[in-house]
């Protein structure tokens, strides 16, 4: 007995009367495997329904204070766990059986659960201590790198923004790639993870493979992520009060730190004298750094205060949170409200019932404008105009400007540079306002209200057959304002402008659920048969006025003109019937059954109903008689599986138009429109859309095989999947002749591929008494591939027909790659019109090679030159648990996508035909193309990311339940401390691109950079 | 049970067919004269195309708004300030079959004839007012294919509703010939229904009588009737040159303007935004639609009073030469004021007949293909075009004959079509049917560092269209 277990035991005699009531005293025992009796350290001694409980010393040994009546649960990784009703006994020596698949982890699956040990699909889990342990702000941030195949993408990276979520790769073209969210059993908008409060979250389960899907039907081709919240527990009411404060800060560019000093320098190095610009820039005497004006840091904070406790019969669980990150853009603010309620009561024997509430507010201020556009701007601009640069003013053709006023470049042109008129001076490369401005002076708000819920009656009819019923729903309403004032725009008053959306949905679902689960012998089978029918109306309405003179009155009176005036509702209806039969011999062979039918408003009466079977088998061998006795296997798992899938959301925008054609796409619908006549507006209606009655779902049908495994008494565990999944009958805009009146039709046409393999291995390197170290490795890889594009093979897009940088869509090539010449050389210095014009500039152009060598430049010599999505994505996370610190690190990569990043040619060389070559000077012209046409700005966007790094202390129990804690742990953590991107990269974040389509992915405008997190943070319970 | 709790919600047959609220449907629509007439607002909304953010995007028809692009700009007229991108491929004659501009004009051409056609189509619901209808319909397709033929050559010719699996109609180029015994069916029919209107937004009997006119004078074979046709328009004393050449564009209740796209101020769907494009930096554009040296010298040169209410000097950047007809936010010192709080939202009607083209195709009527005339019918109306630009003769100097007007060349005519119909998009109309496109662009070519040829002349058909065609649809030469 070590001396703080005496000082716990003494702590105990003392104060054991006042906490724990009169019966407590002192249990005391030794665990040892059953199968050599050898002591097991480490393993969780709990009194059921509490968060009383020890863990064993290195021989096994453990000490607890009980009271007569408790039940004492024994668990341990790689073991059966096992139970012990206290009835008086001073001693407890338990002897623990291993469990041959180390895993009886209970794994929730579409409209049920399932033991880890019967999964035949591919599922993987995230448990909350996995997650709530972490300083981040939205459930979307707590699941980067936790599961094999679960890419989230921080593609905005303002505070508060959705994430870009793929599973097991891009399936679809129009539609929706993301996966279907399923919060305690209702489906929810995928956006709605970010609301979620992470402190809430028991488990976040993640359906991979079509055959788990499949129950989900017509929603599921993207996969499923299921949240389940925690739950009330029997026993004393234990409440938690989770917090933490953290400092955020941008990952600035070098690249982009463009100082007029620099410039200079590098002018007179290379020409021994500064060009009238410099001269007029060094006079000027201003070198603003652009990067640190937007990029201002801010705080973050978390509060997560929550009550779980209950009866045998009742149980509860309620929480209360709020979190507020200041982001690391000026003017982005997210501010998040979160409140839950769960209660589940058993009436009888027969019949329970419960219901769960959870209301979320969010009040986001947007960072209203974009980074490439403010750090195009040149060093050299302040934001005011002070005493020293209003002297420069253009009085001319600026003749009102004052101390005080936002700066604009073209205020400083036509200067007189020696005072006699000899050298009128223009440095503008811009007519924009000033870059601040655009943001300041526009006030861009999202706020939303959220509520969803359910309510559920569950009977028991006869043992093992159970018929449960199911209201729930969920209810969003959504305002966003954006106020564009006076001084935001160049173009002055006549720009201010107010929006005022409203957006409001609201989602019922009922369902009825009939489970059967029964043993015959070694046979178990487990059946579902359910239906449910669900309804979505949403409400749309948009105001805007314009016809400010000032910023006074940012209503909608304080505007003189209606511009826009829109409202409209849509309706959307899905039934669905669905059963399942899974089936286990002895645990040893494994079989699992599913179909759905789904019914959608949608689509044509030719295919109102879409079918989604799936089959899959697995087989424990660890169970069988040859691998039994084998003391290094201690799991060995097959899994196959084959399944369909469906998807249905088409992604066409957000207008009367584009939404009422993703609802109603069937049907020849006829759209307002209208004309003048004699300054009248006339109202009128024509076809919006081309009508096709056999339209039907986006279907995948996917093959997965695995291969689950535990080795040396699970101390190393893992699985290995392998997937080849076929996305056919996509949803497309198929381009039609505009002799029609219209360039696109939809159609179901077209095909993708998307094959991979996931490994996840779990090891625990090091387990004793005051030492514990794991490691969770978890890799994926993932082939995107075109098979069919309708025709349309070949099909070059680009996002702005100004700056026309493009993408191909090749069958045999992933869905969206991009396209351009490839560089052979720089230009020169000397052949550049001006090279040292602009402050940090570079040509604007560069040579290409001549691909096919036919002496000249022209279509035949574009090529694909990369694409967005990564060849591999990893993690690596390492736990440390030294006596009471723990220390945990996860590092995060991806390798091998590229990103275009435009702000390339923006910053360096402002698009100013300065930058251009002399096209009297400079030799070979037939072979230079401007760089936004070449792979000159694309990057290679791999990264390695220190995601978390967390060092953590537990105080002593015994020592904090004198001030009534029963748990107390303090922390540090960080996040994305390094972050390391690939050579050649420029910008902020690789991660980050303009949400464009399926067939524009991976164009980054400068985007919003990775925030660096320093946060301190206490866990407490009591 | 299962069934019980889910028909709760599903109630009735028709769970999974809600009916559409903020939208029609085909099945029921359209039924009535009425309804037929707000199919027919949408053809004139097909013309007056959308004022959107996006300058080239293959789901919006900007139509008449980016007209400028593909014929003033292919022109000597005008060019980009910046000669940057699609734009500065008009400007220097390297127009790609890719160009957003070239296609967008394209099919918002088709978007009219489409939906005319479901117009025509149902013609029977209109009862009472079947021929103004139908007179509307045809007028507005007849302008479309008009614009198409006289653009893009041998078209493909829709007439009716088709489907989209029929690409023989969809791809099959029909000889420009046809194409025009068309057009002068749809504006003979258009002439015979339509009366006059209390518009100039709306077409007329007039509107349609002055388009057959320039159809059978680019045809060259019916000056006799064309001539017919005109001066029944200036017999009927509708309309009348304004008095001040300045309040042709600014206001826009004049007696001159005959056919014009209705546009208002301050409306997101209803406004235009070329007028913003065509100053500096204060539309999507850095500037557009510039005025060239060679249009700045011809209309100070033979301008009159139309020089400076066609052109300004940018004050933004006094190298540059902007276009004045069209602009949206007021010149102070030409008297114009200010037409929408924002520019990118302007008002300003597009003018595509007005009286002063009729009185010049009077002319050229008149001069039938020859040389030069000294007809009194077509110096009176040349006459009447010169007097109202300030060069009349000092009325009280009976010695000042110096403007008096004794015979039109053809030279003369084109000239002063050049100067009166500045940017509004006739010229490069005007030089091909004069026959002297490839001298004139030739010439402005060389001295602009351009390379023109005979075949920039006919705009490419899109690619887009030819990619879709299996090989159906041909390019045109030069491409």
């Amino acid at each position: 007995m070590n001396v703080k277990t005496k000082f716990s035991l003494a702590f105990f005699l003392l104060c054991g009367v006042l906490l724990f009531g009169q019966d407590a005293y002192i249990i005391k025992g030794t665990v040892v495997s059953e199968e050599d009796n050898a002591p097991i350290p480490g393993v969780s001694v709990i009194v059921q329904g509490s968060q009383n409980g020890v863990s064993t010393d290195f021989d096994g040994n453990y000490q607890l204070s009980v009271s007569v009546g408790d039940v004492l649960q024994y668990s341990y990784v790689g073991f059966a766990s096992k139970i012990v009703p206290i009835t008086g006994q001073t001693e407890a020596n338990v002897s623990l059986k291993v469990d041959a698949n180390a895993l009886e982890e209970v794994v929730v699956i579409g409209y049920g659960t399932q033991s880890r040990t019967k999964i035949t699909g591919a599922v993987g889990k995230v448990k909350n201590e996995d997650l709530d342990q972490i300083a981040v702000g939205t459930a979307n941030e707590a699941l980067v790198g936790q599961v094999a195949g679960l890419n989230i993408q921080a593609t905005e990276g303002e505070a508060g923004s959705n994430a870009t979520i793929n599973i097991r790769g891009v399936g679809s073209i129009a539609g929706d790639s993301g996966p279907l969210l399923v919060v305690d059993g209702v489906v929810l908008d995928a956006d709605f993870l970010n609301t979620v409060d992470v402190n809430d979250i028991d488990s976040v389960e993640v359906l991979k493979d079509a055959a788990s899907a499949a129950i989900y039907g017509s929603r599921a081709s993207g996969g499923v992520i299921i949240i389940t919240t925690k739950q009330g527990k029997e026993g004393k009411t234990v409440f938690s009060y989770n917090t933490f404060t953290g400092f955020k800060e941008a990952r600035q560019s070098d690249a982009y730190d463009i100082s007029v000093a620099a410039s200079h320098a590098r002018e007179l190095a290379n020409t021994g004298e500064l060009s009238l610009r410099s001269q007029y820039r060094e006079l000027l005497g201003i070198d603003e750094s652009w990067q640190d004006r937007i990029f201002d840091g801010g705080q973050i904070e978390s509060h997560s205060l929550s009550a779980r406790g209950g009866s045998e019969k009742t149980k509860f669980n309620t929480s209360l949170s709020y979190v507020h990150d200041e982001g690391v853009l000026i003017t982005d603010d997210f501010k998040k409200y979160n409140f839950r309620l769960k209660v589940d009561t058993k009436v009888n024997d027969n019949f329970s019932f419960g219901a769960n509430l959870a209301p979320s507010y969010t009040n986001r201020r947007r960072f209203d404008g974009s980074t490439h556009d403010i750090l195009r701007q040149q060093p050299w601009l302040p934001i005011f105009h002070d005493a020293n640069s209003i002297q420069y003013v253009d009085r001319n053709v600026y003749p009102d400007v004052q101390i005080g006023d936002y700066a604009r470049e073209r205020h400083f042109d036509n200067y007189d540079l020696f005072g006699d008129g000899s050298e009128l001076v223009d440095i503008s490369t811009t007519s924009n306002q000033n870059p601040a401005a655009k943001v300041l002076e526009r006030d861009r708000t999202d706020k939303q209200f959220r509520m969803y819920g359910n309510f559920y009656g569950k009977y028991k009819i006869a043992e093992g057959l159970n018929f449960k019923a199911t209201l729930g729903g969920d209810y969003q309403s959504r305002k966003q304002r954006r106020y564009q004032g006076v001084e935001a725009s160049r173009n002055g008053a006549s720009a201010a402008q107010l929006d005022l959306d409203n957006f409001e949905r609201i989602h019922i679902l009922t369902e009825a659920l009939l489970t059967y689960d029964k043993s015959f012998g070694s046979h178990n089978l487990s059946a579902l048969l359910g239906a449910s029918a669900e309804k979505w109306d949403r409400e749309y309405t948009a105001v805007a006025v314009n016809g400010f003179s000032n910023d006074l009155l940012q209503t909608l009176g304080g505007g003189t003109t209606v511009i826009e005036n829109i409202s409209y509702n849509t309706e959307e209806r899905l039934l669905s019937f669905f059963g399942r039969v899974n089936y286990s011999y002895e645990d040893k062979y494994l079989a699992s059954v599913s179909l759905r039918a789904d019914g959608h408003s949608s689509f044509g009466v030719n295919n109102k109903y879409g079918y989604f079977p799936a089959v899959s088998l697995g087989w424990n061998l660890a169970r069988e008689d040859f691998l039994s006795e084998s003391d290094v296997i201690s799991n060995l798992k097959l899994r196959a599986s084959y399944g369909f899938t469906g998807n249905k959301d088409l992604s066409l925008g957000s207008s009367l138009i584009s939404d009422n054609i993703e609802l109603y796409p069937s049907l020849q619908l006829y759209g307002p429109n209208s004309s003048v006549f004699n300054n009248e507006v006339v109202n009128g209606l024509a076809p919006i859309n081309v009508a096709n009655p056999d339209l039907q779902w986006e279907r995948s049908s996917e093959a997965n095989v695995a291969v689950d495994f535990g080795l040396f008494q699970g101390r190393i565990s893992g699985s290995i999947d392998a997937y080849n999944k076929t996305s056919d009958q996509l949803l497309l805009n198929v381009p039609v002749s505009t002799t029609t009146g219209f360039s696109e039709a939809l159609a179901n046409r077209g095909e993708v591929v998307n094959k991979g393999i996931e490994v996840e291995l779990r090891t625990r390197n090091i387990t004793n008494e005051n030492f514990t170290w794991s490691t969770t490795i978890l890799a994926s890889t993932n082939k995107n591939e075109l098979t069919d594009f309708a025709g349309a093979s070949g099909l070059i897009t680009n996002v702005d027909s100004k700056r026309a940088a493009e993408w191909i869509t090749l069958e045999g090539q992933p869905i969206s790659s991009f396209y351009g010449y490839v560089v052979d050389r720089d230009i020169p210095l000397e052949f550049i019109n001006d090279p040292y014009a602009v402050v940090g500039g570079e040509a604007q152009d560069v040579y290409v090679k001549d691909l096919n060598g036919d002496g000249l430049i022209d279509d035949e010599d574009k090529t694909i030159i990369g694409d967005p999505f990564p060849d591999l994505i990893w993690s690596v996370a390492n736990d440390f648990q030294i006596g009471d610190v723990d220390f945990s690190f996860t590092l995060q990569g991806s390798w091998g996508a590229e990103v275009r990043n435009i702000a390339d040619q923006y910053i360096f060389n402002q698009f100013s035909s300065r930058e251009d070559f002399n096209t009297e000077t400079t030799p070979d012209q037939q072979f230079i193309k401007e760089k936004i046409f070449t792979d000159d700005i694309i990057s290679d966007a791999s990264y390695v990311a220190l995601r978390t790094l967390s060092l953590g202390y537990t105080f002593d129990k015994d020592l904090i339940s004198r001030v009534g804690l029963s748990r107390a742990r303090v922390y540090a953590s960080g996040q994305n401390l390094m972050y390391i991107t690939a050579d050649g990269y420029t910008g902020w974040n690789p991660e980050s691109y303009q949400s464009e389509g399926a067939l524009n992915v991976g164009y980054q405008r400068g985007g919003s950079p990775i925030a660096r997190t320093i946060s301190l943070g206490v866990n407490l319970e009591f | 049970m299962l069934l019980i709790v889910v028909s709760t919600v599903s109630c009735g047959d028709d769970f999974l067919e809600p009916v559409p609220t903020a939208v029609l449907v085909g099945e029921t629509f359209p039924n009535n004269a009425e309804e037929l007439e707000s199919v027919l607002v949408s053809v004139y909304d097909a013309l007056q195309g959308v004022n959107s953010l996006e300058l080239t995007d293959a789901s919006l028809n900007h139509a008449q708004q980016i007209e400028f692009y593909v014929t003033e700009m292919l022109s000597d007229n005008t060019r980009s300030k910046s000669g940057e991108g699609e734009a500065g491929q008009f400007d220097n004659f390297t127009v790609q079959p890719t160009n957003g501009f070239v296609f967008d004009y394209y099919r918002s051409m088709y978007d009219i004839i489409t939906k005319a056609n479901l117009v025509l189509d149902n013609i029977d619901l209109a009862g009472e007012d079947a021929a103004t209808i139908e007179g509307e319909a045809r007028f507005l397709r007849g302008l479309a294919y008009f614009n198409l033929v006289r653009s893009y050559g041998d078209v493909p010719l829709i007439d009716g509703p088709i489907l989209i699996s029929d690409s023989e109609a969809q791809f099959t180029r029909v000889a420009t010939s046809d194409i025009y015994d068309f057009i002068v069916t749809d504006f003979q029919n258009a002439i015979g229904s339509l009366d006059v209107t209390s518009t100039p937004n709306r077409a007329s009997k007039a509107a349609a009588q002055g388009m057959l006119a320039k159809v059978y004078l680019t045809q060259g074979t019916n000056y006799g009737e064309a001539q017919g046709l005109l001066e029944d328009i200036i017999n009927s004393e509708q309309y009348a040159l304004e008095a001040d050449f300045r309040d042709v564009f600014f206001n826009e209740a004049n007696g001159e303007n005959i056919f014009t796209v209705g546009y208002v101020a301050s409306n997101s769907l209803e406004s235009q935004n070329f007028s913003a494009e065509m100053l500096n930096g204060v539309g999507r554009t850095s500037g557009v639609n510039y005025v060239t040296d060679e249009a700045i010298a011809a209309l100070d040169e033979f301008g009159g009073d139309r020089a400076q209410y066609s052109k300004r000097v940018d004050a933004q950047q006094p190298t540059q030469t902007q276009v004045v007809k069209w602009i949206p936010n007021g010149d102070a010192d030409l008297g114009i004021a200010e037409t929408s709080s924002d520019p990118t939202s302007a008002g300003n009607d597009w003018i595509i007949l007005r009286y002063a083209d009729v009185l010049l195709m009077h002319v050229e009527a008149i001069l039938a293909g020859g040389a030069q005339t000294t007809s009194s019918n077509a110096l009176a109306s040349f006459q009447a075009i010169r007097d109202r630009a300030g060069l009349a003769d000092d009325p009280d100097n009976p010695d000042d004959d110096a403007n008096t007007v004794t015979v039109i060349t053809r030279d003369d005519l084109l000239i002063e079509r050049r100067v009166e119909l500045a940017f509004e998009n006739h010229r490069i109309h005007d030089l091909r049917r004069f026959g002297v496109a490839q001298d004139v662009l030739t010439a402005f070519s060389n001295a602009n560092g351009h390379s023109f040829s005979a075949t920039d002349l006919l705009l490419p058909i899109p690619q887009f269209e030819i990619n879709l065609s299996n090989g159906l649809l041909s390019q045109n030469p030069g491409y």
